[in-house]
């Protein structure tokens, strides 16, 4: 980003309207790279169908005017904002996330250039408008984020106007908010999902605080994080699900530009009757309106009395639902075996939900769960009968204990790394009872070899080698088989000795410090190195690993 | 003698077609505005450069009672007996359309139609068996018990490359439950009486050809094998001689993907047929 203007003696910067447009330039690429995830958060029978695109979609129309607006005059950059957010608003979150920059714009308006404090005085308010514009306001929404986020941002203010820690408070309670949402929102209890509104704006309020920090690098090779809930996830079951009988309606949306001024209030009751999830927004000119109705033409007809349409879009939700539903019966594993994988890193969690499994308990090497934990996910999956992948040696012993304390039949697979564990979960088989699939996983474990490189934590000498602290140590199935002082090059040197040459396939989790690049140089390497073998790169975001390696 | 007709979908290769005196009545293949009779218009090999270039997605489609009608038409010149059999119901509307057609030959025939609730070379090895015990002079009745018979022992077990195309068409089925993987993942899907079914998945390719034969081993009084592929010609001539190797002595059809089949496994695609005893 370009100098904040304007320092003054207290070392707090002002902002220009630049700055506004260039934190949310960034906060929305960061957005962009977590599209596909927030569309994954996605809970019927809110018609957001694409939670994740609707936000990108509003705030580029949102960029789009910002970067209209003639001067870098705050306070009118963030009157064009709220304009272009309007316009572009999509689905429930988008017209959502367009009354916060609503409420945004009146805070800053009359400012040419921004503090810290005006920043989280004027996103508070723009919480307090996004609130006002619904008729029921949900909580465990987008809505519970910005006010949690901005009520935190108020009070780092209070401490000072620098708008770097405002944010980071800002940013931290965004996160913390997201994680309780499935605690407020059954819905999303139910779905074993955070809120993807919410989640999306954490996400672009994170992008904005890297930008403001200058941490370019992690904008380009990270990832934003789906945040963790803070109760046990348990993925979807869809035979929970209740057919739900009385019909959904159209979603109807559009913009209305007034012939005349126009009032949103007087437009919102003369609509009230019409359907639900009403949301009318806006200002004399243009107002946003959304609702699930019965008869579309009625509320168009009523519209077009008023003003000329724009981006008019009406979906019918009902056979959104009947599309949802049957994708989520062909979804439904006829099994009743649940499985449950302690994992740790983020990226690796993914992996596992990916792959199918039912709930993840935290946790692995340093941080080994105990059986309360691991039991606890037990009893929250629906299925009574259930497989544990430990996953690391030192977590089976407290595994085995939950076998004695639930009434649910438990197997554990005692996988004593990540690599065993996917490769035990691949073997898992929908039609196949619970004794043979613990069968045909622990048969699966040897099918896999692990390479795992870490840091010594103190100088040890082991055989024949000597290790100084610090040093990067390299295992093959939990034996000592390089030292060094690069971790890359000692997962190098292991997988000489993981017998790679004959192997087809090395997958490479990188740990949560190890950097992308530094991981992409090395995988380069390994392909270098063994032309004929299949090298794929995954990040894991495991703790104290700089690398995972899988060789099959 | 009793004449056998089916449709493209059935990938039986052009010579065991032509030395079983067996008709082939064309899918149709549509890249965007352009329409193609599948395997006619538009060969295999172009196919699928055109799937692997193209940006349009191809659909397709079944054949109309008017190719239907011309077949019977043509065959019922030299017999008044004929036997159509289809690709699964499940699947396209060729079996609906190739029974409104039979009813209305020019000529008096005997027009009986199948649906077989395989496709590719499942449908194509109860063809080929239907065809051979026609070259032998039985009876119609005779031809569609041993495919009544046949038919429900069909199997079909394909190594994927990808999901996307199954589920873009809309034939995905329970193996939507294989998707989404963020890990590199073989997927392998079994056809089985009209329905798609997720089997495992491998994460080499070479374990997933060994699963692949498993699989084909696992049915019982196997009278009928066949390799298929889909731009993927070295893992199938791998997967022969696994195969060649598990059932010695049995004859092995090979046979590519046809577009009809392809539009919706996509490429990069091995697989085995095998039809039990």
């Amino acid at each position: 980003m370009q100098e904040p203007q304007g320092e003054n003696g207290s070392g707090t910067a002002a902002y220009s309207g630049q700055d506004l447009r260039e934190m949310f330039t960034a906060g929305t690429a960061w957005l962009e790279k977590s599209v596909p995830d927030i569309n994954a958060l996605n809970v019927f029978p809110v018609p957001d169908g694409d939670c994740g695109t609707n936000m990108l979609l509003t705030m580029r129309s949102t960029l789009e005017e910002a970067y209209r607006a003639p001067d870098s005059n705050a306070g009118a950059v963030a009157q064009a904002m709220a304009r272009g957010a309007l316009m572009g608003a999509r689905g429930n979150s988008g017209v959502i996330l367009s009354q916060i920059f609503r409420g945004l714009a009146q805070g800053l308006e009359g400012h040419d250039s921004f503090s810290g404090k005006d920043f989280a005085t004027a996103f508070a308010r723009g919480s307090t408008v996004a609130y006002k514009a619904l008729t029921r306001p949900v909580e465990g929404t987008i809505l519970t984020v910005a006010r949690d986020a901005s009520s935190a941002g108020r009070d780092a203010s209070s401490k000072g106007d620098d708008l770097v820690p405002i944010m980071e408070a800002t940013v931290a309670a965004a996160r913390e908010s997201v994680a309780k949402t499935p605690t407020l929102l059954p819905t999303l209890k139910q779905a074993g999902v955070v809120d993807a509104g919410g989640q999306g704006l954490y996400v672009l309020f994170e992008g904005a605080l890297q930008h403001l920090k200058g941490e370019t690098e992690a904008m380009q090779n990270g990832r934003p994080q789906v945040v963790p809930s803070v109760i046990p996830l348990v993925a979807k079951f869809p035979q929970l699900m209740t057919e739900k009988e009385e019909p959904f309606g159209y979603c109807t949306e559009f913009v209305l530009q007034g012939h005349k001024k126009l009032a949103p209030d007087k437009i919102k009751k003369s609509l009230t009757n019409d359907g639900q999830c009403l949301i009318v927004v806006g200002d004399e000119d243009l107002v946003h309106i959304h609702i699930h109705t019965f008869d579309p033409g009625k509320v168009l007809r009523h519209a077009t009395t008023l003003g000329i349409l724009h981006e008019i879009k009406i979906q019918n939700m009902d056979d959104q639902h009947k599309e949802y539903t049957e994708m989520v019966k062909a979804q439904a594993p006829p099994a009743e075996i649940a499985t449950v994988a302690i994992v740790s890193g983020d990226g690796l969690g993914q992996v596992f939900r990916s792959l199918g499994v039912s709930a993840i308990v935290p946790g692995g090497q340093t941080m080994n769960p105990s059986t309360r934990e691991m039991l606890q996910a037990v009893e929250a999956v629906p299925q009574d009968k259930v497989i544990i992948l430990t996953n690391n040696a030192n977590v089976i012993p407290a595994a085995k204990q939950v076998k004695g304390l639930t009434s649910k039949k438990v197997r554990v697979v005692p996988t004593e790394t990540v690599p065993q564990g996917v490769a035990a979960l691949l073997a898992f088989n929908y039609d196949a009872d619970l004794k043979t699939n613990a069968a045909a996983m622990n048969d699966a474990v040897s099918s896999v070899k692990t390479v795992e490189v870490t840091r010594a934590v103190r100088p040890a000498k082991i055989g024949n080698i000597k290790i100084v602290r610090r040093q990067a140590i390299g295992f093959v199935d939990g034996e000592l088989k390089a030292v060094g002082d690069k971790p890359a090059q000692v997962l190098l040197e292991a997988l000489q000795s993981a017998g790679t040459e004959k192997s087809e396939i090395v997958t490479v989790y990188y740990g949560k410090t190890t950097k992308r690049s530094e991981a992409e140089a090395l995988v380069e390497e390994i392909r270098q190195k063994y032309p004929n073998l299949e090298v794929e790169l995954v990040y894991g975001g495991q703790p104290h690993y700089d690398y995972i390696a899988s060789v099959e | 003698m009793v004449r056998i007709v089916t449709d493209s979908a059935s990938d039986i290769p052009a010579e065991v077609a032509q030395e079983l005196r067996i008709s082939i009545v064309p899918m149709y293949v549509r890249f965007g505005s352009d329409v193609y009779r599948d395997g006619v218009d538009l060969k295999t090999d172009e196919f699928y450069r055109k799937l692997i270039a193209s940006q349009t997605v191809p659909t397709t489609s079944s054949p109309k009672m008017k190719d239907f009608s011309e077949a019977y038409d043509k065959l019922a010149e030299e017999t008044g007996e004929i036997l159509s059999i289809h690709l699964s119901s499940t699947f396209s509307s060729a079996y609906e359309t190739a029974v409104r057609a039979s009813g209305r030959t020019k000529k008096e025939c005997h027009v009986e139609v199948i649906d077989s609730r395989t496709a590719a070379m499942g449908l194509g090895l109860v063809v080929i068996a239907a065809a051979k015990q026609a070259q032998e002079g039985q009876s119609m009745q005779q031809i569609i018990k041993t495919v009544r018979k046949a038919a429900p022992k069909a199997r079909v077990y394909v190594c994927f490359e990808t999901l996307e195309y199954l589920k873009r068409g809309g034939r995905i089925g329970k193996a939507e439950s294989l998707m989404g993987s963020s890990i590199r993942v073989h997927p392998i899907i079994g056809l089985e009486n009209g329905e798609v079914k997720p089997l495992g998945r491998e994460r080499s390719r070479s374990r997933a050809l060994d699963r692949l034969c498993m699989l084909a081993e696992e049915s019982a009084g196997v009278s009928g094998i066949a390799v298929e592929q889909g731009a993927a010609p070295n893992e199938a001539d791998k997967l022969y001689a696994k195969l060649a190797a598990i059932f010695p002595g049995k004859d092995i059809y090979s046979s590519v993907f046809g577009s009809a089949v392809a539009v919706h496994t996509g490429p990069r695609v091995v697989g085995v047929c095998v039809l039990g005893g």
